[in-house]
């Protein structure tokens, strides 16, 4: 199988972009990945680009945006999941030797479009009920703190730490610190999370250029990271009483993900998961068997997941400090672990940072337990 | 046997009967797999199977989690209270809660109509609800 490597990386600003279309975001991003990989959009054969709310043929509006055309250009929708998708797509055309240097994008933007709460398709009968995204998580929470014992002060510690972590990356959508007393007196969105623990509405883009390693010997870069595994799944039907506080579709995927790379659990110095809500932190890494099921919300407390800690979790700031452009939130979380493990990372920076993992799993529909989720890893 | 009256519009957001006096969501159960699933569906989702047998749920169940929703999409009326309901038939159904303060995780509910939280026309939509 054909070694796949990030060679170059480009990220927006996350945050609200009033005066920006996701076509101008796109095209920035995908700017800053080309100049950032040292290669001509001329190079690009191929390029995948993630979305979920932009409407028809939103690749080509941003890649012509950048002066690309005439490539194969493949939009991806698989919910919060799209630009990691994007990414799995463009590592399997490269493993396959179709393509030596492509380009996988993700672009959003929300904030002309959406307030409030996001909720499932309308077509879902629970949505038709009244279930929102933050009710789903607050449900599990609540199952969560029951069966292992927490509060919802602990759980929330969860959004203190990523908010932290967001004020020292300059394309954090929030840049300010928050304290846990704010995050308990914020506005409660559904019982027990409260504003803070829910990952914003943001606008953003995020880029990176994939090369096969024939192509990175002949441009000799010496910053590109390996891709050691990739895995995109999707989740089961529920079938009976299942466990809401454990995600089999998060460990089935990061199984293959391991598999593929040789790394286990527990070589991974650090992630970057999926908390779109304070409690999913949680949720993610315990389903990919990081940290046992019920102790990592204590661990968060003990200080375990910070910058400094023994495992950092979000050190970029997260889905909940960083924001949630949801087509761009997936190869951003690879772009973080690119630049921890170049040691590019300014104030946030990793120490010994060698092995990363990216968790992203998204959206909802009913009778499955998750609908797409890709777990990535990259080596140093 | 009393006969099984249809309910009216609302079975488009959930498909239920009331069946002396009692409200039983209608779901399917599927012959190979022995999965249940509500609402019903014509083919089973986990292996393929069809047909599924047509089956209606007991009336009551327990409460195995509950939020109380505070932001939602303008059809709603916030707050209201949601609860996952574990049937004896094995199968987990989302319901509106009707009560001032949310049921505790493991409460015994019975399934009773209810009004809301959706809103139609200015009026509360009446649809099967859990309650204590
Ligand atoms: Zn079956």
């Amino acid at each position: 199988m054909e070694e796949v490597y990030v060679l170059g990386i480009g990220m927006t600003p996350f945050g609200k972009h009033p005066d920006k279309t996701a076509a101008d975001l796109g095209a920035e991003a995908v700017n800053l990945a080309l100049a950032d990989a040292g290669v001509s959009r001329q190079d690009i054969e191929a390029a995948w680009v993630g979305h979920v709310y932009q409407g028809m043929a939103m690749g080509q509006r941003a890649l012509y945006a950048a002066g690309l055309s005439g490539i194969p250009i493949d939009n991806v929708e698989n919910a919060c999941s799209s630009g990691s998708t994007a990414i799995w797509d463009a590592a399997m055309a490269l493993r396959a030797g179709a393509y030596d240097i492509v380009l996988a994008l993700g672009v959003e933007h929300l904030t002309n479009l959406f307030r409030g709460a996001f909720a499932p398709d309308p077509s879902d009968v629970e949505a038709q009920i009244g279930l929102t995204m933050p009710g789903i998580y607050a449900m599990r929470a609540q199952r969560y703190m029951v069966q292992y014992g927490v509060t919802s002060e602990q759980i929330a510690q969860i959004a203190v730490k990523n908010k932290k972590n967001a004020a020292m990356n300059p394309l954090s959508h929030f840049k300010k610190p928050v304290t846990l007393e704010e995050v308990m007196q914020g506005r409660l969105i559904a019982d027990p999370l409260h504003l803070h623990e829910c990952a914003p509405v943001s606008d953003g883009a995020a880029a990176v250029v994939m090369v096969s390693k024939a192509k990175l010997h002949q441009l000799g870069s010496s910053r590109a990271i390996k891709l050691a595994g990739t895995a995109l799944k999707s989740g089961r039907t529920e079938v009976g009483l299942a466990d809401m506080t454990v995600e089999d579709l998060t460990w089935r995927t990061a199984q293959t993900a391991y598999e593929q790379s040789g790394v286990g659990p527990g070589d991974i110095d650090f992630a970057e998961v999926h908390d779109c809500f304070s409690i999913a932190e949680a949720l993610r890494v315990e389903g990919m068997g990081l940290v046992p099921h019920g102790e990592y919300v204590a661990r968060v407390g003990k200080g375990e997941m910070d910058i400094n800690g023994s495992f950092p979790v979000n050190a970029s700031g997260g889905l909940l400090g960083k924001g949630h452009p949801l087509g761009a939130t997936g190869v951003a979380q690879v772009v973080e672990l690119v630049k921890q493990l170049r040691g590019e990372a300014g104030e946030r920076q990793i120490q010994n940072a060698k092995v990363g993992v990216a968790h992203c799993r998204g959206g909802k529909a009913q009778g499955v337990e998750g609908t797409a989720c890709t777990v990535n890893i990259l080596v140093a | 046997m009393t006969k099984v009256d249809e309910a009216e519009a609302p079975e488009k957001v959930v498909n239920y009967v009331i069946e002396d006096g009692k409200v039983r969501l209608r779901a399917s159960k599927c012959p190979t797999c022995g999965g249940v699933f509500q609402p019903p569906r014509s083919i089973c989702p986990a292996d393929g199977s069809s047909p599924l047998d047509d089956i209606l749920l007991a009336s009551e169940g327990t409460v195995y989690t509950f939020t109380v929703v505070r932001q939602s999409t303008p059809e709603f009326k916030t707050p209201y209270i949601l609860v996952y309901v574990d049937f004896p038939e094995q199968v987990r159904v989302l319901m509106p809660y009707d009560g001032e303060e949310p049921p505790p995780i493991g409460s015994q509910v019975d399934i009773v109509m209810g009004s809301g939280p959706r809103v139609e026309n200015g009026e509360p939509v009446s649809i099967p609800h859990a309650r204590l």
